[in-house]
């Protein structure tokens, strides 16, 4: 497995996850529903295999271990991303994530911020300080692969 | 000494009324305080508040009585022989602090050991780690059984390399299982060792006699026995105080000082440098005056009926490993959910506003022998009810249910 392949693997399910269920988890009316499609999310992002689960890919800052590789096309500029994390609520979180950064230019991906897109999703209530400051450990990563 | 009264004990608890949707069972990281005990807080800071042992005037001796009859109260509390026996610090993790750091070179020499076991928290296991690298002491660790109790077998044989101190944990915090302290206590003094018994658990559980038990230390912190956060205290027999090298120097800890050298006070005020968390120390001993009124057997009883309901229950739920057994247990229950992560059973029962820990629990090394990521730690105290055994029990069939779909 290489990264290449994680990409290629990752992107029908990121484009299904914007299509399809990132408009039913805005309307989702309850916690219960709201954490039913996260799981469900985090469940169609590919693992990274564990051989290539190396230390220097660990975000620090979540309860959970979590993992990110990042690729830039340099051609294209765009910046594309794989994460994994063991916990099934930060990788749906992720995978939101991922869906909505991947592909972005070094001038989007620095302008973009996190908290605004999950306001317009209607998360934020349901989201507890602990999962917050992950994720935002995983976005400040993100951003540290801008130029 | 009154009857345990569920109802009124939780009704003393204002923190309930404020928070009527919450099941707390998070009592392992932290209890909540009855009156009596904010009540005291209170009124010092609002009568008597003025600095203590070295005043002029009236008002600092009126705070130093009500401080030093705190530490009175807490002597009796756990019938130490002597006051100055109670050494007031910030808490369990400073208590274990000052034993390792003063500890070397009084008695832990380069070549020395130090034992200690596979279930402690991080607070009695790091501080021996710093000072026993820099004194050139080595750490051994007695291993745990397939039980995940302490292996006395191989702890009786690891006193065989005369391990110049011991120290263990009464209850351990991940588990809650009840470690034979006083067989273990007494074989590590049969093998001429000093005893250290981190009591943060312990202490809450039962009425500890420190005479009878016979530790050379026992430390705990406030704030889990319905006292204030920041007080803490370290019990030592008096001739293994006198061995403690003071962590830190400063005001109350001398007698005289000069440029050239200072001279250290006299036991307990050797120890506690600085002004002492006045407040605290009265808020600690409000509680444990306040918990001395209660018959505690009845309070132990409650809680194991509380425990053992939540593990009956339990039993109904399919798909769990749970690490706690429910023999010699004080009330506390580790699970995991099979296959998913504790910080995931965690957050949903936080969406059910049901307060439990996720995760380590500060013991990193008990979970990395077990291969876990952690555990779902449920703790129970005296003020919970059947209510909160059954919502939470709810709680956790829906998050499995969340989880499993």
């Amino acid at each position: 497995m290489t990264l290449d392949q994680l990409l290629t693997d990752t992107k029908p399910a990121l484009s299904h996850i914007y299509n399809e269920d990132l408009p039913e988890l805005s309307q989702a009316k309850d916690w219960q529903s709201k954490y039913r499609i996260l799981m469900h999310l985090g469940r169609k992002l590919p693992p990274i295999p564990e051989k290539m689960k190396q230390p220097s890919l660990l975000v620090k800052g979540c309860e959970s271990r979590a993992w990110l590789m990042h690729y830039y096309n340099k051609h294209q500029d765009q910046h594309f991303f794989v994460l994994d994390s063991e916990a099934r609520i930060v990788k749906g979180l992720m995978a939101i994530m991922l869906c909505l950064v991947n592909g972005m230019s070094n001038t989007e991906l620095k302008k973009f911020d996190l908290a605004h897109a999950f306001d317009k999703l209607n998360l934020k209530p349901y989201l507890s300080q602990s999962r917050g400051s992950g994720l935002n450990a995983m976005m400040v990563r993100i951003k540290d692969c801008c130029h | 000494m009154l009857p345990f009264d569920p109802v009124n004990f939780r009704g003393q608890f204002e923190f309930f009324q404020h928070n009527p949707d919450w099941v707390y069972l998070d009592n392992a990281a932290t209890m909540h305080k009855p009156n009596a005990v904010i009540d005291a807080i209170t009124a010092f800071y609002q009568r008597n508040n003025s600095n203590v042992h070295r005043g002029a005037h009236s008002l600092s001796q009126n705070a130093t009585r009500a401080f030093e009859q705190a530490r009175d109260d807490i002597a009796t509390f756990v019938n130490a022989r002597e006051r100055q026996q109670i050494v007031f610090c910030s808490g369990a993790t400073a208590a274990l602090n000052q034993i390792a750091f003063g500890l070397m070179h009084t008695v832990l020499k380069a070549g020395d050991r130090v034992l200690i076991t596979a279930l402690e928290h991080h607070a009695n296991i790091v501080p021996w780690q710093m000072h026993c690298a820099r004194f050139g002491v080595t750490l051994d660790v007695v291993p745990l059984d397939n039980q995940h109790q302490v292996d006395q077998q191989a702890f009786s044989e690891m006193l065989q390399r005369k391990p110049k101190v011991v120290s263990l944990s009464h209850i351990s915090n991940v588990l809650g299982h009840i470690q034979p302290v006083v067989q273990m206590i007494n074989q590590a003094k049969a093998a001429g060792a000093l005893t250290v018994v981190d009591g943060a658990q312990g202490i809450v559980h039962d009425s500890i006699d420190m005479q009878a038990l016979d530790a050379d230390f026992y430390v705990w912190s406030g704030h889990k026995l319905f006292g204030p956060t920041g007080i803490g205290v370290l019990y030592g027999k008096t001739a293994a105080l006198e061995l403690l090298t003071p962590i830190f120097g400063g005001g109350e800890m001398i007698s005289e000082v000069q440029f050239s050298h200072s001279l250290f006070n006299i036991l307990p005020f050797r120890l506690e440098a600085g002004t002492p968390d006045i407040a605290g120390a009265i808020g600690l001993a409000a509680a444990t005056n306040w918990l001395q009124k209660v018959n505690r057997n009845e309070i132990k009883n409650y809680k194991a009926m509380l425990l053992n309901q939540f593990f009956e229950g339990l039993k109904r739920i399919d798909g769990l490993d749970i690490l706690s057994s429910p023999v010699h247990n004080a009330g506390i229950v580790a699970l995991n959910v099979q296959g998913e992560h504790p910080a995931d059973v965690a957050e949903l029962l936080n969406q059910q506003k049901v307060a439990v820990r996720g995760g380590q629990h500060c013991a990193m090394p008990f979970f990395s022998q077990l291969g876990l990521a952690g555990a779902v730690r449920f703790s129970f105290a005296p003020y919970n009810n059947e209510a909160d055994v059954t919502t939470s029990l709810q709680a956790l069939t829906q998050a499995v249910e969340i989880l499993t779909a």
